[in-house]
């Protein structure tokens, strides 16, 4: 599904933040992306989310090339993954429920076809109570779990998550991580980023352990 | 925990429609507003000016040529009043002409009144007379038959007042040429000042564009969004101008009118026309409002396509 072959990456003239990455990721899989800060864990996943191309290698997605896709075909592509980002990102000024809604929204849906999806996806993260509220009211989990939602509600084949849990207490980053994992159990291949290394004790998913610019797997 | 598998539940029945992706208040609103206004304001008044100046115009070339002038200057040997009789008489006899009728000497003083003052006796000088010939169809006059024919007539010499309605288009052309040349650097400066408007916006609305990208729109949906809202800031603004030009046009015919004594009121209606735009003057107007619209929307789709394009 996700295969990168002799992958580099610099910004401008300066030095590869990455290098020479060779790794192949299988469809359904989880995997933690762990490394110390500024090991480049955020430029992995911006590679993976094709909002940033590499200076040399191929990013192998379904099967295709991505430097080679035109703007379409990278929309087309980017269609199939969802993003979890550390700081939520939700629109402050759409309630819960809209800002949830939003990845159908722009795909031009008619709100009576996802009106139900919506709301049943919104209790299953447990913001059933919390549907018109706006970000400004929910607490950091809740906006978390409104993120999360926001990114698996178009059912993505592959959810990233940039430090979904960097801005949560360590109880609910545990629920957090389950709530991943319960996802990825659905069939979601996910990458999850984090530096929260006790953390991940509670799981056994694999590692892939990114330093010095280069990514090593293990478990 | 329960496996989410969208099932359809009974939505909300929440009856209300979903807030707009881009916020009113995030788009430099108010401010635009009254810019476009202000533009808006500015483009009625040249067309404005420029549709009373071209009535004007036409009427008066339209007036001044429906008629010529036969002057007969005293000849030594002539009887005034036969040469007279005698260009009348050609006159009438030309095709195209409506009648002829030779200025009296009570008129031909009158005219005369401005250069020599009132009360002089003018039986003492020999002045030139004049003959009013009114065309039918200027068009179909033949003046060419009549310039020839007055050959006959010792001292006389037609006008056609040519050069006069030559150097009135031209006048009149060289105010609309610069009236048109007015409004098209206010439409520029309306597109640049759209155009820094929009991409302040973009920059300043860059999480939500951020946003959008990341969960699938593609620029020409998000272009959508945000032209929308130009779209509806351009007309409230051309609404605004163009109706304030109306109104503006309104009452000045009116003070106009009220103002001025009736004598002075005539002649400067006969001079520069009745201040009254018309139903196509109007017409042009009311056009601005769509038009401002239209710019706004399409300079700030442009303007997004293109920070789009550079962003994505």
């Amino acid at each position: 599904m996700i295969e990168f072959l002799n992958v580099g990456l610099r910004y401008g003239q300066g030095p590869e933040i990455l290098r020479d990455l060779d790794f192949r990721i299988e469809p359904g899989s989880f995997h933690f992306l762990t490394g110390p800060s500024g090991a480049g864990k955020t430029s992995l996943l911006k590679l993976l989310l094709l909002s940033l191309k590499p200076t040399r290698g191929k990013v192998m997605l379904f099967g295709k090339d991505t430097t080679q896709l035109d703007q379409d075909g990278l929309l087309q592509m980017r269609r199939h993954i969802g993003i979890v980002f550390q700081e939520f990102r939700l629109l402050d000024h759409l309630t819960t429920y809209e800002n949830v809604a939003l990845p159908l929204r722009v795909l031009g849906e008619q709100e009576s076809s996802y009106r139900a999806n919506v709301i049943e996806l919104l209790e299953w993260v447990g913001l059933g109570e919390r549907l018109n509220a706006l970000p400004a009211l929910l607490s950091g989990g809740e906006k978390q779990r409104a993120a999360i939602a926001r990114a698996v509600i178009g059912r993505p084949d592959i959810l990233l998550a940039d430090e979904p849990t960097g801005n949560v207490d360590p109880d609910l980053s545990l629920r957090l991580i389950r709530l991943f994992a319960e996802l990825n159990r659905m069939g979601t291949t996910i990458i999850l980023a984090t530096h929260e290394l006790p953390l991940l004790d509670n799981f056994p998913f694999p590692r892939m352990v990114l330093n010095d610019g280069q990514v090593h797997i293990h478990g | 925990m329960a496996e989410w598998r969208f099932l359809r539940l009974p939505g909300l029945a929440r009856g209300e429609q979903s807030a707009p992706i881009v916020p009113e208040r995030s788009v430099a609103g108010r401010t635009l507003v009254t810019l476009i206004a202000i533009m808006s304001f500015l483009s009625a008044m040249t067309l404005g000016g420029v549709v009373l100046v071209q009535k004007s115009a036409l009427g008066w070339s339209a007036d001044v040529g429906r008629e010529v002038t036969i002057q007969l200057r005293p000849v030594d040997g002539a009887v005034m009043d036969s040469s007279l009789r005698t260009a009348v008489a050609l006159a009438e006899a030309t095709p195209g002409v409506a009648s002829a009728r030779a200025l009296s000497l009570e008129e031909t003083q009158d005219l005369l009144t401005p250069w020599l003052g009132a009360g002089v006796d003018l039986s003492a000088l020999d002045v030139p007379r004049l003959v009013v010939v009114q065309l039918a169809d200027p068009r179909e006059a033949d003046i060419d038959k009549l310039t020839s024919d007055l050959k006959a007539v010792e001292g006389a010499s037609l006008d056609t007042h040519a050069a006069w309605r030559q150097q009135l288009n031209g006048m009149a052309g060289t105010i609309v040429a610069s009236g048109l040349l007015v409004l098209m650097l206010i439409m520029v400066a309306t597109v640049l000042a759209i155009v820094f408007a929009t991409r302040g916006t973009m920059a300043s609305n860059r999480s939500i564009v951020d946003v959008l990208h990341f969960i699938g729109a593609s620029n020409s949906f998000i272009a959508g969004e945000f032209q929308g809202r130009f779209l509806t800031i351009g007309f409230r603004g051309g609404m605004l101008g163009g109706f304030a030009a109306i109104v503006f046009f309104i009452v000045v015919g009116f003070a106009v009118g009220a103002v001025m004594p009736q004598a002075a009121g005539q002649q400067l209606g006969v001079l520069f026309g009745r201040f009254a735009l018309g139903l196509d003057g109007l017409l042009g107007l009311i056009a601005v409002v769509p038009v401002i619209a239209a710019v706004t929307a399409i300079t700030s789709r442009i303007t997004v396509r293109r920070f789009l394009q550079t962003t994505s």
